[in-house]
């Protein structure tokens, strides 16, 4: 009977111990789970149930400096759809035939872009509008939601495309004033946590926690809407009759630097963004500011102001042309090869002569002249804030004491063996337009934030010649005008100054390419008060390179309609009327 | 006798003590109003939570609508549109000849920039003090 009991006992324990064994190890399973890998259970069952979206804020528009959008942002809505939800093959075929009709997508892309997935979920498509989104809502698909975004538009197409640039799937700036505003009209992005359904609905009584979105700020810039297309028209149609390869045109207000139009050829699509191959890419370049050219004879302007305004010659002081100038046994010759004997100083540039610019140079001396460049901003950024933009080359006696010769700065003097962009070489005529008051280029003019508007003052960058150098030279640029035939340049009603310039085309390792050219001129009006400076410059036209004939008469239609549309009345006979 | 213990005596004023089961009643729906009282109030609460969002839906609904047609008026009103519609419907075309003329009347205002593209205007504040105001000023004279 003792030894039964003695049995019993044992066997009892045996059992007490299996179980308070089986219950430690559940105790220390729970630990585990619930203490030790809390964390990363936690995390996952929340993943299940919690969604994480990040919100962006409205992107800002570019406005022109009137406020006609130029880009603006549409609400949109990207198709977001769990990878789970598709796991089963049959489901997702399903789900994507029902999607695919409304989202515009195959469904076989649809099912592939989220069966080859790893992540939790994967945006099968972006850019749904308003209507399509609310279609997918009504299906009520399980695993498929909605996420709030935005699309960049353009209301005026591709006008200005080089210089707004577009933005990428983010919303982010790629290229252009998109890229460098992009922090202004970006905004800030906030978080929106919430607790979800199995459809992956938002929860009425849930988890939620919102950070807001911050807005992005409107810049408005500079530029007219009116005055890009107008250049932009009259770029198209001198490339096209000239069967030129490219080219550029650049308006500004001489008194406050502000860009009021900018355009360069060949251009990309803005719209329809084409990123296929490094070509393709660089049609987004902004070819005003990012690429160079040896101005040419439009840089005459820069060496007679350096003369006239150091008092060695005046507009009349008499030279002779020999035809020849003769610099480190090296011959100039005129463009045209003449010899013109008795001229004025006028004449040296009514006439683009070469011998004359490089003789101005002699006078002025390299340490005068090269500090006149320098001063005119040439070999340096001329400040505009814009993405990409190049300093350009002058190779002077400091900079280059080695390898720099006296035919150097001869041949820099009627704008060969420097390099600069666009934008610097219609700088240079703006501060002799503005009484030798040279301004920083500005293409923003004011920003918008949610609360208070920044205006950007125009900013001077120095006075680079005297205020009667700037005089003489203006009426120097109307002789200049006042020589070309009307057929070529003819402003109604105004009187316009300028100057020509056809200058060889460099190519990449040195030398010149074989007949091609570069024409531009380089012009201000009104000639007695200017408010435009403008640049047109045309790359490789075919048959007749000279500045004259080719970049002349684009520069005469744009004037002849800007000056009308900005309210300049006519100074000449072409008032044919008055109303008292 | 016991009978009569048990019944308080008529016009004493004394209130008969009540039965078990009727307390046990009175209290189980007690306890049934006191948890029904919180379903309530969830329900309500999730009614309005439901409500709220479809509100907010709604306004961001009418939001992103408005966006777009700002955006098709901007559309409508692009340069390339306009030549197009004045060739196209008007048959315009650009001037043969150029004639200035100089009238007596002021130049129009340059036009503004639309409103809903300026910084939005800071709230004023009331100029009457706030009663807080009014309390900390008569406390600190």
């Amino acid at each position: 009977m003792r030894g039964q009991k003695r049995s019993t006992t044992w066997r009892v324990w045996t059992v007490v111990v299996a179980i308070v064994a089986v219950a430690g190890v559940l105790i220390a399973r729970l630990g585990q789970l619930q203490i030790l890998d809390h964390r990363e259970y936690a995390a996952e069952a929340r993943l299940s149930h919690v969604s994480e979206d990040t919100l962006s804020g409205r992107r800002g528009a570019l406005l022109d400096r009137n406020g006609y959008p130029l880009a603006g942002s549409q609400d949109s809505f990207d198709l977001m759809v769990e990878t789970k939800a598709w796991s089963d093959a049959k489901n997702a075929a399903e789900a994507a035939a029902a999607l695919s009709p409304i989202a515009g997508v195959p469904p076989e892309q649809m099912v592939a872009s989220v069966s080859g997935s790893s992540i939790y979920e994967v945006p099968v498509t972006r850019g749904l509008s308003y209507d399509q989104a609310q279609a997918i809502r009504k299906l009520g698909l399980p695993g498929v939601r909605l996420m709030a975004s935005s699309r960049r538009v353009y209301p005026e197409g591709n006008l200005g495309a080089q210089l707004l640039g577009f933005v990428g799937q983010d919303n982010s700036g790629l290229t252009g004033l998109e890229s460098d505003l992009n922090d202004v009209l970006g905004g800030a992005k906030g978080t929106l946590t919430y607790e979800r359904d199995g459809l992956g609905n938002q929860l009425a009584v849930g988890e939620r926690q919102e950070v807001a979105a911050q807005p992005g700020a409107n810049v408005v810039l500079t530029i007219d809407r009116y005055l890009q297309r107008l250049a932009e028209t009259e770029l198209d149609k001198t490339i096209d009759k000239t069967k030129a390869t490219g080219g550029s045109v650049i308006m500004i207000q001489p008194k406050t630097g502000e860009v009021l139009a900018m355009a360069s050829r060949p251009t990309a699509d803005v719209t329809k963004p084409d990123l296929s191959d490094d070509s393709k890419l660089a049609l987004f370049r902004n070819k005003a500011i990012t690429d160079t050219y040896e101005p040419g004879s439009v840089f005459k302007l820069v060496t007679m102001a350096c003369a006239l305004d150091l008092g060695l010659v005046g507009p009349y002081t008499p030279w002779h042309d020999l035809g020849v100038f003769r610099a480190d046994n090296w011959t100039i010759r005129n463009w045209d090869y003449s010899a013109n004997g008795d001229q004025s100083v006028t004449q040296i540039l009514s006439k683009s002569l070469n011998t004359g610019a490089a003789w101005l140079a002699t006078l002025a001396g390299p340490e005068q002249f090269y500090a006149y460049v320098d001063r005119f901003g040439f070999g340096k950024s001329t400040g505009s804030g814009l993405g990409g933009e190049v300093t350009g080359q002058v190779r002077t006696p400091a900079s280059d004491p080695g390898s720099w010769r006296s035919v150097d700065m001869a041949t820099n003097s009627f704008g060969q063996g420097l390099s600069a962009t666009p934008l610097q070489v219609l700088m240079s005529a703006a501060a002799i337009a503005n009484d030798g008051v040279m301004m920083k280029p500005k293409i923003v003019k004011e920003i918008a934030y949610p609360g208070h508007i920044q205006t950007m003052a125009p900013e001077a960058a120095g006075q680079v010649i005297k205020p009667e150098t700037a005089r003489n030279l203006r009426e120097m640029m109307g002789v200049v005008v006042d020589g070309i035939s009307p057929t070529l340049l003819d402003v109604q009603g105004y009187k316009v100054g300028g100057k020509t310039g056809t200058a060889n085309l460099t190519v990449d390792g040195g030398g010149y390419k074989p007949d091609a050219y570069i024409s531009s001129f380089l012009g201000i009006a009104p000639l007695d008060d200017p408010v435009l400076a403008v640049l047109v410059k045309i790359d490789e036209p075919q048959g007749t390179p000279w500045g004259t004939v080719v970049a002349a008469p684009a520069f005469e239609h744009i004037v002849e309609a800007a000056l009308p549309y900005l309210n300049i009345p006519p100074t000449e006979t072409a008032l044919v009327s008055e109303q008292r | 006798m016991a009978a009569a213990r048990r019944q308080p005596v008529a016009g004493t004023g004394m209130l008969r003590s009540p039965a078990l089961p009727v307390v046990l009643i009175l209290a189980a729906c007690a306890i049934g109003i006191t948890a029904l009282l919180p379903l309530i109030q969830s329900s309500s609460a999730t009614t309005t939570a439901g409500d709220v969002r479809a509100l907010e839906t709604q306004r961001n609904d009418q939001q992103a609508r408005l966006r777009a047609l700002e955006l098709e008026i901007a559309q409508l009103g692009s340069l390339s549109r306009i030549e197009q519609e004045a060739a196209a419907r008007f048959k315009m075309g650009p001037p043969k000849i150029l004639n200035y003329i100089t009238v007596d009347a002021p130049a129009p205002e340059a036009r503004k920039i639309p409103g809903r593209y300026l910084a939005e205007e800071p709230r004023k504040d009331s100029d009457s003090p706030s009663l807080f105001e009014d309390i900390v000023d008569w406390l600190t004279p």
